[in-house]
């Protein structure tokens, strides 16, 4: 037990301190010379924290299981929006049939961690640390994927983290960032003029006095504002008709398509959205899940509009910590279960399929009669995402110790 | 290491020549220690005031006062007419507010409800906190209160909470916060806001069902053919919306998070164990006359009869209510739970990464005094750990202790308006409103990144210029003007900064302030610069 922890430590001896110089942004130097080309690939994340039921967002209309298991909540078969006679798409998904059909969403099933906590708060660490069962990891499998992946140029924007905090996939010692609002992410005065001088100040300041982790966050939001400043992102109108819903998934996917259209060099993007620990009236076609449902499916749906033909580069992956109960519970939700589904959105992928084997929903093919088994570690998904859309080929550093099943066939 | 806590303990036995003469640098350096982790950070002045009084006796000062007896509050809180509000009322106006909605939705041509009264109570949950961790002389009551809200999480947003959070804070927290666990971990157990948020209030004993509806159904056995057929209809659809088993979001939170950790050793099986144990835990939903509106009621109904195990004890069939009471205190005095709470107190109170040591500490205090909150934290703050170099200005503020202690700071004098709280919550801790049971996070990773240090020294400079809307900020009571400037920094530095501020700080202030015409505006950028410096982000 030191009084440093192993995280803070990790960042503070990092690149970021000394590949971040301040000085351009006093200079006004013009171009940022250290920005790589525009053409980088991206891969979004979005967490569905809480644990998203799988069984609601990808349907195995087909299993006799999951009528019997699901009176009140099942999402009866004229309602669903089925896709190969077996599974079915929620239908408060619809806004993403389109892209189902044309081959640009795929999902996988019965996926998830080969640890079985039912805790949320040790099953997110798992998820996003890249190593289940591992408490003392301390950075994140993006950061790691940052730290160890070096083809593209470093700006501070390589992995961005939207809201008020840094997920702890995103933490380590790599340069990484949390932008809470494009348009706001700066220090506010009376006056370009005025702001320009209070950044310098604060700049100096904490270039002399900081240390630690307080050191190499404000060296990065310093760098970033300088680039926001040059290429003024949040001035980019969503394209295509693309209609974001209000609230705050459209408002990061309307913003994480801002920063791909500039250009800034984003490798990995990485959002939230939370409520679906469902445990009392989820609903069926309708109700608490299906309106969550309908944001997301619109969102994404947005999000690929808005992007157009820039799509062929961009990934969009849906995870959440784990599933739901195979059976209602007695307050018309479902309590804590294993194996869950997960979304993969993209110009460039193989989609139009449920990927990952299915185990089944009977009794004695659950995970403790109960779950959901999981068949697909999230680290062969994960994998497959960062080496058929980022082309990172080694996999070692990002999953130590994980040896990847076979391909789910996303790619190729 | 030694020479600080003793220097910290002394303070008051080595009385100063005069009570004008400035303390010694160590005693000021340990008051300085005590009020970032004891309190909210200093009030002008109250670095020096402290040191001369010393800091055990500040501590033990502390510790005599007894709840709702703080006089610095007890003017300002009659300004908050939440606290003379029932949960009676509170339903009222919650029921109305959505009957409101719900007639708005369906005739578009009305004025979408703003829920008038029940918005502006409900904003004054937060402002009331704030304000308290401001302006309280009982200080470490306000800090453990913040923590115990905390571990013992409620989300505002969640159903009835609206109502019955208020509620929760003045009658369920408040009153434990430096009593003893076991009282605190059971009023929480029966409170309705817990009971809502994590569900218990809905789990029953599977196959049970409300003597009501038994009524309503009528006597015996279901009949092929019903002579009522309205009843029936309507015993369906009460069916329908009703649970028919046990929920187990309470059991497992209870468990995981309220007692004994994670790591606590226990199985999935322990967890449907408790949820059974605790089947016909809930509130009074006003259907019935007499007995507490919105009160803890145990439903005989809705309690699993059976035998039970949990933990390896043995919980006979045929109890009702009192085996959950049993469970809770068993939970209570488990070694699990004492390490994983004590854990989280050092984190607190100490460093991000709990020391061994403070928490072993921690531990033998409980054991002596079973679960005297008060006595632990006395025996933390008086521990080596807690003086440790190793472990001064060693954590980062919570967005909370961060706008508060720069409140403090400045001696501000807050309205109940809105900004402090409206600045917490762009600093990533919108106050009531985690919505996860585990409550905020207490580590530095948690809450230093790119955007929430900008925010941080936004809020600094808009404090520090008087343009936080209700704060109203008194310049020369910080650092009195001066025609030297380095007098000017020296003040500066003793007052916001502990006499912590670093020679680069020093020189960058007063780079800026020479720059500045004006004169306040001048003295108003150094202080918004300081408090936006990391030296201020530290405790």
């Amino acid at each position: 037990m030191t009084g440093i922890s192993r995280r803070a430590f990790m960042r503070a001896g990092s690149l970021a301190l000394a590949s971040f110089g301040l000085e351009p942004l006093f200079l006004g130097r013009a171009a940022y010379a250290r920005r790589g080309p525009a053409a980088g690939k991206t891969l979004v994340c979005l967490f569905q924290r809480g644990a998203v039921d799988g069984l609601s967002l990808i349907i195995p209309h087909g299993d006799p299981a999951y009528y019997r298991e699901r009176p009140r909540i099942g999402i009866p078969r004229s309602d669903l929006l089925d896709l190969d006679g077996h599974f079915g798409l929620h239908p408060a998904l619809k806004a993403l049939l389109p892209r189902w059909e044309s081959g640009e969403l795929a999902a996988i099933h019965a996926v998830g961690s080969p640890d079985t906590t039912r805790s949320h708060f040790d099953a997110q660490d798992f998820m996003e640390s890249g190593t289940p069962g591992e408490r003392a990891t301390r950075d994140g499998w993006v950061n790691r994927y940052v730290q160890h992946h070096h083809e593209h140029q470093d700006t501070p924007f390589r992995a961005v983290a939207f809201g008020p905090a840094l997920p702890l996939a995103l933490a380590g010692a790599a340069p990484s960032l949390a932008i809470d609002d494009l348009k706001s992410f700066g220090l506010t005065a009376r006056g370009p003029e005025s702001s320009y001088r209070l950044t310098r100040a604060f700049a100096e300041l904490y270039r002399g006095s900081a240390t630690g982790l307080l050191s190499s966050s404000s060296a990065e939001a310093f760098e970033a504002i300088r680039m926001l400043r040059e290429a003024d992102p949040g001035q980019l109108a969503p394209e295509n008709g693309a209609d974001y819903p209000r609230g705050k998934l459209g408002s990061n996917l309307k913003q994480i398509a801002q920063l791909i259209k500039a250009g800034l060099g984003m490798e990995i993007a990485f959002a939230d959205i939370g409520g679906w620990d469902t445990h009392v009236n989820q609903g069926a076609a309708a109700g608490q899940l299906a309106s969550r449902l309908d944001e997301l499916g619109r969102a994404l749906a947005a999000f690929a509009d808005d992007l157009g033909p820039r799509m062929r580069d961009v990934v969009v992956l849906t995870m959440s910590e784990f599933g739901r109960t195979v059976r209602e519970n007695g307050t018309g939700g479902t309590d804590h279960g294993h194996g869950t589904a997960m979304l993969v959105l993209g110009g460039g992928i193989r989609g139009r399929r449920v990927l990952g084997r299915w185990p089944g929903l009977e009794p004695d093919l659950r995970y403790e009669g109960r779950d959901l088994a999981v068949t697909t570690d999230f680290r062969t998904l994960f994998g497959e995402v960062l080496v058929g859309h980022l082309g990172k080929t080694d996999l070692t550093a990002v999953f130590p110790g994980f040896e990847a099943g076979p391909p789910l066939g996303l790619f190729g | 290491m030694r020479y600080l806590l003793l220097s910290a303990l002394l303070g008051a036995a080595i009385p100063a020549a005069s009570p004008t003469d400035p303390p010694s640098q160590p005693a000021r350096d340990s008051a300085f220690h005590l009020l970032n982790r004891l309190a909210y950070g200093p009030t002008p002045g109250q670095i020096d005031a402290v040191a001369r009084e010393g800091v055990l006796h500040w501590i033990d000062r502390q510790l005599a006062l007894g709840p709702r007896s703080d006089r610095n509050l007890r003017d300002r809180e009659r300004s908050f007419p939440l606290l003379d509000t029932s949960t009676e009322d509170l339903g009222r106006m919650f029921l109305a507010a959505r009957r409101e909605r719900k007639a708005a939705r369906r005739d578009s041509t009305r004025t979408r409800g703003e829920g008038g009264p029940m918005r502006a109570l409900a904003s004054q949950l937060p402002r009331l906190a704030v304000l308290r961790a401001d302006l309280a002389e009982h200080q470490l009551l306000e800090v453990m209160a913040d923590f115990w809200t905390n571990h013992f999480n409620v989300f505002y947003g969640k159903a009835l909470d609206r109502v019955f959070l208020p509620d929760y804070i003045e009658s369920t927290i408040r009153p434990h916060a430096l009593g003893r666990f076991a009282d605190l971990l059971l009023a929480t157990a029966k409170s309705p806001a817990m009971l809502v948020y994590l569900d218990q209030a809905q789990s029953i004993a599977p196959g049970s069902e409300p003597p009501g509806l038994r009524r309503l159904r009528g006597p015996g056995p279901r009949r092929w053919f019903s002579r009522r057929p309205e009843a029936d209809s309507m015993v369906s659809r009460i069916r329908n919306r009703m649970s028919t088993g046990i929920n187990e979001n309470y059991a497992r939170e209870l468990l995981e998070l309220h007692t004994l950790g994670v790591d606590g050793g226990y199985t999935q099986q322990d967890v449907i164990g408790v949820a059974r144990i605790l089947t016909g835990w809930s509130f009074d939903r006003g259907i019935r006359r007499g007995g507490t509106p919105g009160g803890f009621v145990f439903n005989d109904w809705a309690h699993d009869r059976g035998a039970k195990q949990v933990l390896g004890i043995d919980f006979p069939a045929g109890h009702g209510r009192d085996e959950g009471e049993r469970l809770l205190r068993a939970l209570a005095d488990h070694p699990a739970t004492m390490h994983h709470v004590s854990a989280k107190l050092c984190a607190r109170l100490v460093a991000d990464e709990s020391p061994d040591s403070c928490i072993d500490l921690a531990v033998a205090t409980w054991r002596r005094t079973h679960g005297d909150i008060a006595a632990i934290v006395r025996a933390i703050a008086l521990s080596p750990d807690f003086w440790s170099p190793r472990n001064v200005a060693a954590k980062i503020k919570t967005p909370l202790e961060f706008v508060v202690s720069a409140l403090r700071a400045v001696g501000a004098d807050p309205d109940t308006g809105g900004a402090a709280v409206a600045a917490i919550a762009r600093l990533g801790q919108p106050l009531f409103l985690q919505s996860v049971p585990t409550g905020y996070p207490e580590t530095q990773e948690d809450w230093v990144n790119s955007a929430a240090l900008l925010a941080r020294m936004n809020f600094a400079v808009a404090l520090a210029a008087g343009r936080v809307p209700g704060v109203r900020i008194d310049l020369d009571r910080i650092a009195p003007s001066s025609a030297d400037p380095d007098q000017w920094l020296e003040a500066l530095d003793r007052q916001i900064l502990g006499g912590r501020m670093t020679g680069q700080t020093r020189s960058v202030i007063r780079a800026q302030v020479a720059t500045v015409a004006d004169p306040a505006a001048a003295r108003a950028l150094g202080l918004g610069l300081a408090l936006g410096s990391p030296e201020f982000q530290r405790q």
